[in-house]
């Protein structure tokens, strides 16, 4: 782009003094205008549901009635009494622990490879972004069918030796959260793929030519530049893992609905059922404790880029 | 010389490998969709006699012109006006001095943390007693003003040189003037990406059209799927497959005409974290 910066010093300063008194009314208006709209729709369908949500947890809310009495912390207490919640967040816990990993090392090697100067490398990484734009309740309903009993997965399983018979890993309380969280690695490869890449592409083409001409192996120039480097994608790609994998929902809802016997029933499902089941005030409870893990993956977020800064800067 | 060679060949060999493992699944539910109604479902994985009336069958029988039309027209409505609104609002988050500024901002961005589910069953009540329960309007009011728009518009905005916008003030155009016809024209990209986003986020948007739509004459396509699936076996497979290939052609089109905007604003949107 041809643009000649114009420098234009206390042009404002001009402006206001020259039609002070109608400028001022304008001044203070104008800001308000511009953001009215968005404001009013956040405020309403956003904002308000947030804070009425904290007012439910403090109230035996009867969502038919629309009404409630204020019952102290009688909600929160009722919840972390129940055998279900503490289930739901280890499951939530457990299920970050198995997509966190996969998640990390996955989508780096796919960067990798589409980085590599080869013919085609464009389209690779094309066909791998495909899952990234399915619908979620296709994905989920596509990995259901593959899981079912008589399906390729089941099959491929049985002929390497994994089991006896035709198994779906769904149903099995040992194996359906893990079969859950392949779906959401699955959909999320092309995704993180694509941070990784540019992370890759911003470390220097010289680094490695040096590291060749010292003689250094594709595998250790790959631990001691490419993992090093792209330090800052990791912290990125672990810290949206774990904000985006505690919201997790279409892909248990639609496979295993929660089950077999809650092995798959995160805190998400956990919200869910209560509100299916009108305890909304205990759903609000379980909402704020997602909230707290939200915002705490949230600060370990800022935590982790402000040190990253700071270790730039020494 | 050859020792690179057969490393080239493998790098192909892996690559295809993942490739399955990506698009595997489409292909499976493609050729699933395509058997016939005598064929066993899982006998062969391709198609024995090649049919297209597993997706008549879904248009016609199992109203999923219908859901298409709803899906299409929420939108329809949602994409325009989410980007008129957060292009609006972001414009004096990023350029004007005015009190209240930071607060505003502040509470904006801090809104983008909280999980849908917090607020679900509160935002169902207000729907119902706003009169939205069962209309198109009320299946997109979280897509209509995003926080996370906001924030990706005043993102672009910043990245703008302040001087265009003051040689424009110079010529006596007023604020909207000068971000209708100066700035906006700069920032398109971010309303691509914007747009994008809106779209993955309305086109398979799951959770709330679930709560909200009570009745099937408004069911979006996700929601007709998921009723579909719950009876999940024998012929109805192939119905299934049928209406999750016509739920993903759209998606599918958009990102091969737009693909660009679909890999750089991925990074756009990571920023958000």
């Amino acid at each position: 782009m041809n643009r000649e910066p114009v420098v234009l010093p206390n042009v404002k300063t001009k402006i206001t003094t020259t039609k002070k008194k109608k400028k001022f009314s304008m001044k203070f208006l104008t800001p308000w205008l511009f953001l009215l709209p968005a404001i009013v729709i956040l405020a309403t369908f956003l904002v308000y549901p947030i804070l009425e949500a904290f007012k439910w947890s403090f109230l035996d809310y009867k969502i038919i009635a629309g009404t409630g009495e204020y019952v102290g912390l009688d909600n929160f207490k009722e919840m972390f009494a129940d055998k279900y919640f503490w289930v739901a967040l280890v499951n939530t816990l457990t299920f970050l622990v198995i997509v966190l990993p996969l998640n990390v090392f996955l989508p780096m090697i796919l960067a990798v490879l589409v980085n590599q100067r080869i013919r085609g490398a464009g389209t690779f990484r094309v066909l791998y972004y495909l899952p990234v734009i399915t619908p979620m309740v296709v994905a989920a309903l596509m990995w259901k069918m593959l899981y079912s009993q008589s399906g390729i997965i089941s099959e491929f399983l049985v002929k390497l030796g994994v089991f006896d018979g035709p198994t779906n890993l769904l149903v099995q309380s040992s194996t359906a959260l893990t079969a859950v969280a392949a779906i959401t690695v699955w959909k999320g490869l092309g995704y993180y793929m694509i941070i990784y890449l540019a992370g890759l592409q911003s470390i220097p083409k010289d680094v490695y030519e040096s590291a060749s001409i010292d003689g250094a192996s594709v595998w250790k120039q790959f631990t001691k530049i490419t993992i090093p480097m792209l330090t800052p994608s990791i912290t990125l790609v672990s810290v949206m893992t774990i904000i985006a994998g505690m919201k997790v929902f279409e892909e248990i809802a639609l496979t295993t609905g929660g089950g077999p016997s809650g092995a798959t029933t995160t805190l998400v499902m956990y919200i869910y059922n209560k509100f299916m089941s009108l305890d909304v005030s205990i759903a609000s409870a379980a909402g704020i404790v997602l909230l707290v893990l939200a915002i705490a993956a949230s600060l370990l977020q800022m935590k982790l880029t402000s040190k990253r800064e700071d270790d730039l800067r020494v | 010389m050859k020792s690179k060679q057969n490393s080239k060949i493998w790098l192909y060999v892996v690559m295809l490998l993942i490739t399955v493992l990506t698009v595997g699944p489409f292909l499976i539910t493609l050729f699933m969709a395509m058997k016939s109604g005598s064929e066993g479902i899982y006998t062969s994985l391709l198609p024995k006699d090649p049919t297209l009336s597993n997706f008549v069958t879904a248009f016609e029988k199992a109203n999923f012109g219908l859901y298409f039309m709803n899906t299409a027209i929420i939108t329809a409505i949602a994409i325009p006006l989410n980007l008129l609104f957060c292009s609006l609002a972001a414009y004096p988050l990023a350029r004007m001095d005015f009190r209240g500024r930071s607060v505003v901002l502040a509470l904006i961005i801090s809104t983008m943390m909280v999980p849908f589910q917090l607020y679900m069953a509160p935002l169902f009540q207000l729907a119902g007693e706003l009169g939205l329960r069962n209309t198109h309007i009320g299946l997109v009011v979280m897509q209509v003003s995003t926080a996370f728009g906001i924030f990706l518009m005043r993102q672009a905005y910043l990245r703008i040189p302040k001087e265009l916008e003051e040689s424009a003030y110079l010529d006596g155009a007023n604020r909207f003037k000068v971000w209708y016809l100066v700035v906006l024209p700069l920032v398109k990209p971010t309303l691509v990406t914007l747009a994008i986003f809106t779209f993955m986020g309305t086109w398979g948007d799951y959770l709330w059209p679930l709560l909200n739509s009570t009745e099937s004459s408004m069911y979006t396509l996700s929601i007709g799927l998921a009723q579909l699936s719950q009876n999940f076996d024998g012929s109805n497979l192939k119905l299934i497959s049928a209406a999750s290939i016509l739920t993903t052609i759209p998606t599918l089109l958009i990102f091969i005409w737009l693909q660009k905007y679909f890999i750089s604003g991925a990074t756009d949107g990571a920023v958000k974290g």
